[in-house]
């Protein structure tokens, strides 16, 4: 009770220190300042992007060229994450197999309604389209890679709940994963061979607001966008059919 | 310029995505590949120290951006320092897991490598990035290999460890983004150095409020009191390679960053006498712990603590002397721990538990890594003719100048501390009445001459000092000459 009574009072401490932090901080006002004579990050970003980099939407800007290295970042830590738990949720062969078949036998065999599986079937194809619409138009229109990557995954993970034994070709999405990834730092290497500096974009960039433009721009959130995809079905996978492994 | 300091990360990334597809070409490529990316990260090191020293700092702007707009790396004769530290650590530690995984159960060691490898490189992201940003990147990517290499044995306490590691990790990184999200709206930028040369306009109250954010996610990472309760847990659980690499490593970025942000970012006053205090109370509350300890691991965790805590008090200090010393005692602290765990580990391997009372005698099956564990324990302790002597003896000399006489009292006091629990495990190993059967696992020859390595590092520089001294000393004046920091990183490029 007494321990319980010091971590609300710590917790009411620290709300109270933060609400009036943030409080002091004004948000969502305009603190940009002058685009021609850029002060802030922030500023210089939106005024380079179009026209500089001739990527319509400044956010992707930022992601894939000004912080692209952030991003590869990120990328490394969903291909992480995934490794991680690859490496541990596994089943030892012999280990406590049968008795969770067992108990869970009556619901593992139990069929998904076949609502659920027509439109799983229906919505599947329709979800992969929407997903590499999301991350090749990422340059122009709101959403990437990442957006784009979840999409395909949720068709995955839609298909993989509505059908028993449903088997993404493990095969197909190593070398997938694999080689997105090294496109994404290929591109990253072409631009330190080619011009001396890692992640830089090309000369050529193309109008603003046309599908091909923004120079490599779109061609690294695809790469993005299919890394996305691959590891979070990955993630799924493993979390639904934990595998069993030799001991 | 062929070879530039982005070259650190890219090395690593291109064998983390590349070593699915080899696996299917050779079953041992898991192996054999990060031990290349490493090697290639040792020799990065040379070139870019080599480079620094004739031509000054290096800058690296990315995606063509200068430096307050895009992400930039900076090798400075500090980060250099460092980098070069945990790139020639994280090799030596590859080669002597090299052989020892042959025997590991259940886990795949193609993710075991990787994750490894990614630990070791994101280690040194952090050290060598100039964005405040991009360490929140770098801190991610240590983190989730840390938490799944602790948990990778998948035993009950592995598991245990694992999760609280999870826990307390995902709140530094959500204090670390806190804090960066106050620091951004204050001072419109993410870059270390235009944050450090804006900083004396940001209000003082958002000042203090995003240090404390600050200092607890890095404390966390740099397993500062009270915030290390991950520790003992991890270091124990982990298999023993990546012990190593935790002591070596990744606790070494960790008190980078929190100095970085400390020394660089921010001119808050009296944040100096926070560190000492803290320092002071982990090295003291460490090694108590470290008496008690039953598990050999644990209490190499625990002592890990203590000289981290010995680290921040210096840091703490703030005199040259004083950094001197502290960068002195963590290279030192990376060497000694990992011969450390690297010998212990096969003690372990050859009782039946991990118990100390077990190592009785131990010395008759295992003579030469019982003896390197003995130079071990005296070279942390600080005896003279070893390394360790120095960085204890320096930091001693800056608290005298200092005049802080409970600094120097409490630390001796340490010693007398260290020496009773490090003699006590070492007068067993060589003392006590042997038991038990022969040993079953002898070491590999490639782990034994990761090992000597080692220990010929401890002997050369605690004999001969000044092949090393000049690069701690270069380290330590970049450290503390913060303008030029600044005026390099924002004018350079």
């Amino acid at each position: 009770m007494f321990k319980k009574l010091i971590v609300f009072i710590l917790i009411g401490v620290i709300g109270y220190m933060l609400t009036v932090t943030f409080s002091n901080i004004p948000l969502g006002e305009n603190r940009i300042g002058s685009l021609d004579n850029p002060e802030t990050v922030s500023a210089f970003y939106l005024n380079k992007s179009p026209q500089d980099l001739k990527v319509a939407n400044t956010i992707t800007a930022i992601v894939v060229n000004f912080r692209g290295f952030d991003t590869l970042g990120e990328v490394t830590v969903l291909f992480l994450a995934a490794t991680g738990l690859a490496s541990i949720l596994y089943r030892k062969e012999d280990e406590e197999e049968e008795e969770n078949i067992k108990h869970f036998a009556h619901r593992l065999n139990l069929p998904s309604s076949s609502l659920v599986r027509t439109g799983a079937k229906i919505l599947f194809p329709l979800l992969l389209l929407l997903g590499i619409y999301v991350f090749i138009h990422g340059h122009l229109t709101p959403g990437g890679g990442f957006q784009g990557g979840a999409i395909i995954a949720t068709g995955f993970l839609l298909m993989l709940i509505s059908y028993k034994g449903f088997q993404t070709n493990h095969k197909v999405m190593v070398w997938l994963e694999s080689l997105a990834g090294l496109g994404f730092v290929g591109i990253g290497l072409y631009g330190l061979i080619a011009y001396g500096s890692f992640l830089q974009n090309t000369g050529w960039t193309g109008n603003l607001n046309d599908l091909i433009s923004g120079g490599l721009i779109p061609l690294i959130y695809i790469f993005i966008g299919i890394k996305v995809a691959t590891e979070l079905t990955n993630v799924l996978d493993i979390l639904l059919n934990i595998k069993p492994r030799k001991k | 310029m062929v070879i530039t300091p982005v070259h650190y990360i890219i090395a690593p990334l291109i064998a983390a995505f590349a070593i699915p597809l080899l696996t299917k070409i050779h079953k041992d490529a898991a192996r054999v590949v990060p031990g290349i990316v490493l090697f290639y990260n040792v020799i990065v090191s040379f070139v870019l120290m080599k480079h620094i020293r004739e031509h000054g700092m290096i800058s690296e702007v990315l995606a063509g951006w200068q430096a307050p707009w895009g992400i930039n790396l900076v090798v400075t004769p500090f980060t250099g320092y460092l980098a070069s530290m945990v790139s020639i650590l994280g090799f030596i530690i590859w080669l002597y897991g090299f052989r020892f995984k042959r025997t590991l159960k259940g886990g795949e060691i193609k993710f075991y490598e990787i994750l490894q490898m990614m630990m070791i490189a994101g280690s040194i992201g952090i050290i060598i990035t100039g964005d405040i940003f991009n360490l929140f990147v770098f801190i991610e990517i240590v983190g989730i290999s840390a938490f799944s290499l602790t948990a990778f044995y998948r035993s009950r306490d592995g598991a245990e460890a694992g999760f609280k590691y999870l826990l307390i990790g995902g709140f530094a990184s959500a204090f670390l983004l806190l804090g960066i999200i106050i620091i951004y709206t204050q001072t419109g930028s993410l870059n270390m150095a235009q944050i450090a040369e804006r900083m004396p306009d940001v209000p003082q109250q958002m000042k203090i409020i995003a240090l404390i954010f600050f200092l607890v996610a890095l404390g966390i990472e740099a397993e500062m009191f009270p915030l290390n309760g991950w520790a003992p847990d991890a270091y124990s659980q982990a298999p023993t390679p990546t012990s190593a690499t935790f002591a070596a490593v990744v606790s070494v970025a960790g008190v980078y960053a929190l100095i970085r942000v400390v020394y660089t970012m921010f001119d808050v006053e009296g944040v100096n006498n926070y560190l000492m205090i803290m320092g002071f109370v982990s090295m003291l509350i460490a090694e108590i712990a470290a008496i008690s300890q039953k598990n050999l691991k644990r209490m190499l965790a625990y002592s890990s603590m203590g000289q981290i805590g010995l680290v921040l008090i210096a840091f703490g200090i703030g005199s040259k002397l004083a950094v001197f010393g502290a960068l002195f005692l963590m290279l030192n602290h990376g060497v000694i721990k990992s011969l450390l765990f690297m010998t212990g580990s096969y003690f372990i391997y050859n009782t039946e538990d991990k118990k100390i009372k077990s190592l009785n005698g131990i010395y008759k099956k295992l003579p030469f890594v019982s003896f390197l564990f003995g130079l071990g324990a005296l070279a942390l302790i600080g005896f003279p003719p070893f390394s360790g002597f120095w960085s204890k003896f320096y930091i001693l000399m800056s608290a005298a100048d200092e005049k802080y006489i409970f600094l120097i009292i409490g630390i001796l006091l340490v010693t007398v501390i260290e020496l009773t629990y490090y003699l006590r495990v070492v007068g067993r190993i060589f003392f006590a009445k042997e038991e038990g059967e022969p040993a079953s696992h002898k070491p590999s020859v490639n782990a034994i001459i990761a090992m000597s390595s080692l220990a010929l590092f401890i002997i050369v520089i605690g004999v001969y000092p000044d092949l090393i001294m000049p690069h701690i000393q270069s380290a330590a004046e970049a450290l503390l000459d913060k303008s030029n920091y600044i005026q390099q990183i924002l004018s350079l490029n």
